[in-house]
């Protein structure tokens, strides 16, 4: 292989600049004297006339706004296995595995009403794998699967993101977070 | 970087003959320099492989697909609702956009009717995305250039916007806010004012902010005449957005073929000047971004004097399956324009969708500006076209 040396036409890119004249001298001065005014003006001005911005995170935490979509909860009481939520995730996240009721077991129903015709056995989501666009939320019939404003989850192994909805301590959220 | 170029003429050889030359004396290497992909200056996952000689670029290679995520395949297994957080992640810093140009293309093939409110809300919702989008591109491009502090003040403004769009959609970078036939969630009367508001301050500090950055004289000195790209080379390219603008070509999509509410509201299209040097450097890429601000601040004006009360959600099909056929859409970007293809064979997914996107086009322009480039020259105009590879490579 050739090696490639700079050919004559592509430094035509070059501007030729004028030779520095006396008046361009004087112009240059000014031009430089008054960019750092009008820069070191503006940033003087922040100095002492703009109040910080920032948050310090570990000791302020930031309150999300109410329709804030971070991590999900499922409320399994008022879950009826429709899977429609699992239709419609993009990137299939959710795992539901849910069994015929028996004709003779009592009659269940959840809170707006509809009544609960499968047991649910699974109901796991991989949160490591959510991409939390909301599909899924907003197709819920009865409105128990939302997004919820907890944003401090980071866990140790990935399978730890797995969570499984029916486990005691995740369905032990639900006294802080369903209202 | 190596010592002082040999092959590079000196005064004083002039009076030789070319053939009186010694041949081998004039020959030299150039030395390969892998820029990227993890370099802060390529915005994203960019590798250019750069010969130099010395300091001068001789040739520039860009090689993509560090960041192909496979987008366009994906979106093939998935509903029409279900491609929408997929286009949301092509250029994450415009992620309204990305959206509205593929949520047009299926309503226009739906024959859904979008409702005025929302419409309203969309172009809102849009120019506001336009701004932080350029605004980031201030704070970035000053960043390359050397100067950090804009880069502060950008963003303080630029969190206005996203904590708003978190209040709107729910997230703060990945919306998923425009839906098929019209948007998620409805914007409250005080939203709608803070929106006013922000609009004011933002006149204010653009003002400010142009005369830290854009009449600095070290920023003119290394913007000026740099990175030439005039108006035939983009024509050639297929340059679009503010890169064709700034070489003084007028084009802009909401005017030439207006979508939505454009063809209602007035603006203008802002062109490059070649004030601070040639026209189509990168300075003038810069301004044109700078005053199209301004322009979408204007549009927002115009759109929250207008709002009227309504629904925000047309009448759409809870399984949607377009019609046997296709659909070419594009709309104009804070980057330039995106177009997408959409073909369906009447089932309730997508049976191709592509994307042609405008940064793709625009990396295809450095290798042709590259030459004869100074090497930090080459970093600015890398920044001044604006890439984000994320659209890039898809």
């Amino acid at each position: 292989m050739s090696t490639p040396t700079i050919s004559q036409e592509s430094k035509a890119h070059y501007i030729v600049q004028e030779p520095l004249t006396l008046t361009g001298w004087f112009r240059n001065v000014f031009g430089a004297i008054k960019s750092v005014t009008t820069g070191m003006g503006i940033t003087f001005k922040y100095i002492y006339g703009v109040k910080p911005v920032s948050i310090e995170y570990p000791e302020v935490r930031e309150v999300l706004p109410e329709n804030s979509r971070s991590r999900l909860f499922n409320d399994v009481e008022n879950c009826i296995s429709c899977l429609q939520c699992a239709n419609a995730c993009p990137v299939d996240c959710i795992y539901i595995t849910a069994v015929k009721r028996g004709a003779d077991a009592p009659k269940i129903k959840t809170k707006d009403g509809t009544p609960i015709r499968l047991d649910l056995v699974q109901y796991t989501i991989d949160t490591a794998l959510c991409c939390y666009c909301g599909l899924c939320t907003t197709v819920c019939p009865t409105e128990c699967l939302t997004h919820t404003t907890d944003y401090e989850f980071a866990s140790y192994t990935i399978g730890d993101m797995k969570y499984d909805y029916l486990a005691p301590d995740i369905r032990a959220w639900r006294h802080r977070i369903v209202k | 970087m190596s010592s002082s170029p040999k092959h590079i003429k000196d005064e004083n050889e002039d009076t030789l003959t070319p053939a009186a030359r010694p041949r081998e004396a004039m020959k030299s290497e150039l030395l390969t320099l892998n820029m990227g992909p993890q370099h802060p200056a390529t915005h994203g996952v960019l590798r250019v492989e750069i010969k130099t000689d010395s300091e001068v670029v001789a040739e520039a290679t860009p090689y993509l697909g560090y960041l192909h995520r496979c987008m366009e395949k994906h979106s093939e297994n998935v509903d029409y609702r279900g491609v929408i957080p997929f286009v949301d992640r092509m250029d994450y810093l415009a992620a309204i956009n990305m959206e509205w140009g593929y949520v047009l293309a299926v309503e226009k093939m739906l024959g859904v009717e979008v409702p005025k409110r929302a419409e309203y809300l969309r172009v809102i919702v849009g120019e506001l995305q336009r701004v932080a989008s350029h605004l980031m591109f201030f704070g970035t491009y000053a960043i390359d250039l050397g100067a950090f502090s804009p880069f502060l003040y950008a963003f303080q403004d630029r969190e206005q916007i996203l904590r708003l769009f978190e209040e709107l959609s729910g997230a703060r970078l990945l919306y998923n806010y425009f839906w098929i036939g019209g948007v998620w969630n409805d914007a409250t009367d005080s939203q709608l004012k803070r929106i006013e508001e922000f609009c004011d301050t933002m006149d204010e500090n653009l003002k400010k902010y142009h005369s830290l950055v854009g009449e600095n004289s070290i920023f003119i000195g290394r913007t000026a005449n740099v990175g030439i790209m005039d108006t035939q080379m983009c024509l050639d390219f297929g340059a679009t957005g503010p890169v064709l603008r700034g070489s003084g070509f007028a084009r802009d999509l909401r005017k030439a073929k207006p979508y939505s509410l454009y063809s209602e509201l007035d603006f203008d299209i802002i062109t490059g000047t070649g004030a601070k040097g040639t026209l189509g450097d990168c300075w003038d890429r810069y301004d044109v971004r700078m005053r199209e601000m301004h322009e979408s601040l204007k549009i927002i004006r115009q759109c929250l004097a207008g709002i009227e009360a309504g629904p925000v959600m047309g009448k759409v099909k809870k399984i949607i399956k377009l019609p046997e056929g296709e659909i070419f859409m594009s709309t104009e970007c804070p980057r330039g324009e995106l177009g997408y293809h959409i073909v369906s064979d009447g089932a309730a997914k997508p049976y191709r969708v592509k994307v042609k996107s405008s940064c793709f086009t625009h990396v295809g322009m450095l290798p042709e500006v590259a030459p004869g480039l100074l090497i930090a020259d080459f970093v600015a105009t890398i920044g001044s076209i604006d890439i984000v590879l994320g659209e890039v490579d898809r």
